[in-house]
């Protein structure tokens, strides 16, 4: 039976291609690999204890059959361990903890939905937007990046790169909307309706500074918000209480793990 | 005919706990051991030690809590935990109905506090054992302040075995002068037996922003880089004490573990290697009983200690 308890499996890599500054890898798994849009993997790939912990990755894409499986990750590199996954080629064994979190809530069918990805942060609201495109369709793709080369491949975007649904924004105007893509978000917003306002979710993910921004537009707004947050993780299941983040709890605030309470968090418990 | 050999006997005694294997998660490593039911039957585990209670619940050391290091991390979570009426009331039941042998870790802000802890768990008639944590390097009262002087250690712990009639086991630090007083210093004060190594205080900083990379600017060291460390300071406790030593410190496979029981451990702790791999502890397992089979050893007690000079 395909599980969504999180399991800790071998895997072999299928493809491991560059897109730009971006990775793109499949592999293959022992089982079909069930998940919900904005949950993740703890993946490595080198031999010996150097670097020593896994990392954590959204999971781009994911099927199969019962005893044959794939995932899709996107990635950039950022550091030590990302750099030596990118190294890696076809045939290359991986260990995987998949999948882990909680990820976005796509609740009720009437509901209108904006997907904000500012970076490689795309890489965790497509799956959002995958999922969108096969049932209620309604939604907004805005896409952010230093500049036009740093946009994800068009052909990348589900539901396709339809103009007047996908808002594509680079911070030296190179491509699409000059600027933050924050601020392409909150101009929009303040185009819209109150009733179209009324049936709007924005889920997002990105550099928390960007996720901070749109949140204070959003939720000044009543319009509510999901965000997907990032953190240097050890396990990613919830046993290090390592990759905290600090949420509203009452009139205080306590700290909420990343890989279990989240990533995915409602923007309103955030203390930014 | 050939008769299939008996599996070996991994069985193992630490004082009046008797213990399936030698295996154990080490605190803070595994959460409330619940977390890993999704991945294997923890009643596998010679033991789950579970993460540091304390008597009120406590909310940890501010974001960043962790920072990679070569062979290793360094942790400040500052012992954030659910403390020890909901560990009692939610989790220990569940624990037991798993069949899981379960040993809890305590601290307190204050030797008053670690007793009322003790003695809380005391009630628990399924509790194996007490780990007292004398040696958390993150927070002031985490039992550093004990952990790092002989007198300071041998004051919490009579206290403590006072107030408790479960097994007491106390974990020490390694950052001290001379490990063998320190195993000597619980030994006279009642223990049952010694834990070690806990995490070594290090640090580290990022040259280009110029800050500390921890938000409690030090942190307690773990993983592979310090088990030759581990290695020395366990030996050095077993030729001190007559209690039984559990072993601790960058174990990631059955040869590291057998190691630590090669130089007299009761039993060992595997930490960091479940960060990185969910199913170490039962490869672990596992693999000292490949070895065992392979070696033609029956009994894990005739390879323990064994070390040659």
């Amino acid at each position: 039976m395909p599980s969504k308890r999180p399991r800790f499996v071998g895997g072999k890599i299928l493809r491991n291609t560059g897109h730009g500054i971006f990775y793109r890898m499949e592999v293959a798994v022992p089982d079909r690999v069930e998940f919900v849009p904005g949950q993740f993997a703890m993946v490595s790939g080198w031999p010996g204890n150097d670097p020593l912990l896994p990392r954590p990755l959204a999971i781009f894409r994911a099927g199969g059959a019962r005893g044959t499986g794939t995932v899709e990750f996107v990635y950039k590199v950022v550091g030590r361990g990302t750099a030596l996954l990118s190294g890696l080629h076809e045939g290359d064994p991986l260990s995987i903890t998949l999948p882990l979190g909680h990820g976005f809530e796509l609740g009720a069918a009437d509901r209108a939905w904006w997907l904000v990805g500012g970076g490689v942060g795309f890489s965790t609201v497509f799956p959002a937007g995958a999922a969108l495109s096969e049932g209620r369709g309604d939604f907004e793709m805005f896409l952010g990046a230093r500049t036009r080369d740093q946009l994800p491949p068009r052909e990348w975007i589900p539901g396709g790169n339809l103009p007047g649904r996908v808002h594509l924004c680079t911070d030296d105007g190179t491509a699409g909307y000059f600027g933050p893509v924050g601020d392409a978000v909150r101009e929009r917003l303040d185009g819209l309706k109150a009733s179209e306002r009324g049936r709007l979710t924005i889920l997002a993910c990105g550099p928390r500074e960007m996720l901070r921004g749109i949140s204070e537009s959003a939720l000044a707004r009543d319009v509510p918000m999901q965000v997907s947050l990032e953190n240097h993780m050890a396990c990613g299941f919830g046993v290090c209480w390592g990759c905290v983040t600090a949420v509203r709890e009452g009139e205080k605030s306590a700290y909420r793990r990343v890989c279990k309470e989240g990533p995915v968090f409602d923007a309103r418990e955030i203390v930014w | 005919m050939v008769t299939p050999a008996a599996p070996p006997d991994l069985a193992v005694r630490v004082g009046t706990v008797s213990l399936k294997n030698p295996v154990l998660s080490a605190s803070g490593t595994f959460g409330y051991g619940l977390e890993f039911a999704p991945f294997y039957d923890i009643s596998r585990l010679g033991a789950v030690i579970v993460k540091g209670l304390s008597l009120l619940p406590s909310p940890g050391n501010a974001p960043q809590r962790i920072v990679e290091t070569a062979a290793g991390m360094l942790n400040a979570i500052g012992l954030q935990n659910i403390g020890v009426e909901r560990f009692v009331a939610e989790v220990a039941p569940r624990l037991e109905e798993a069949g899981a042998v379960f040993v809890a870790n305590i601290y307190g802000r204050t030797v008053d506090e670690y007793e009322a802890v003790a003695r809380r768990l005391s009630d628990l008639p399924a509790l194996a054992a007490i780990e007292l944590n004398a040696s958390c390097p993150n927070v002031k009262e985490g039992g550093i302040l004990f952990g790092s002087s002989p007198h300071g250690l041998s004051g919490l712990t009579r206290r403590v075995r006072a107030a408790t009639a479960k097994p007491l086991w106390v974990k020490l630090s390694p950052n001290v002068a001379d490990i063998g007083s320190m195993a000597r210093s619980a030994e006279d004060a009642g223990a049952d037996a010694v834990s070690l190594i806990n995490t070594i205080v290090g640090m580290a900083v990022d040259h280009k922003t110029r800050r500390p990379r921890l938000a409690n600017v030090t942190g307690g060291l773990s993983g592979p880089a310090i088990k030759p460390v581990a290695l020395r300071m366990v030996w050095e406790a077993c030729r001190a004490v007559k209690i039984p030593v559990i072993g601790i410190g960058g174990i990631q496979t059955a040869e590291d573990a057998l190691e630590f029981l090669l130089v007299g451990a009761a039993a060992v702790q595997v930490g960091t290697a479940n960060f990185r791999n969910p199913n170490a502890c039962v490869e672990i397992i596992d693999g000292i009983r490949d070895f065992l089979v392979r070696e033609k050893i029956s009994r894990l007690e005739e390879y323990r200690g064994g070390l040659l000079s």
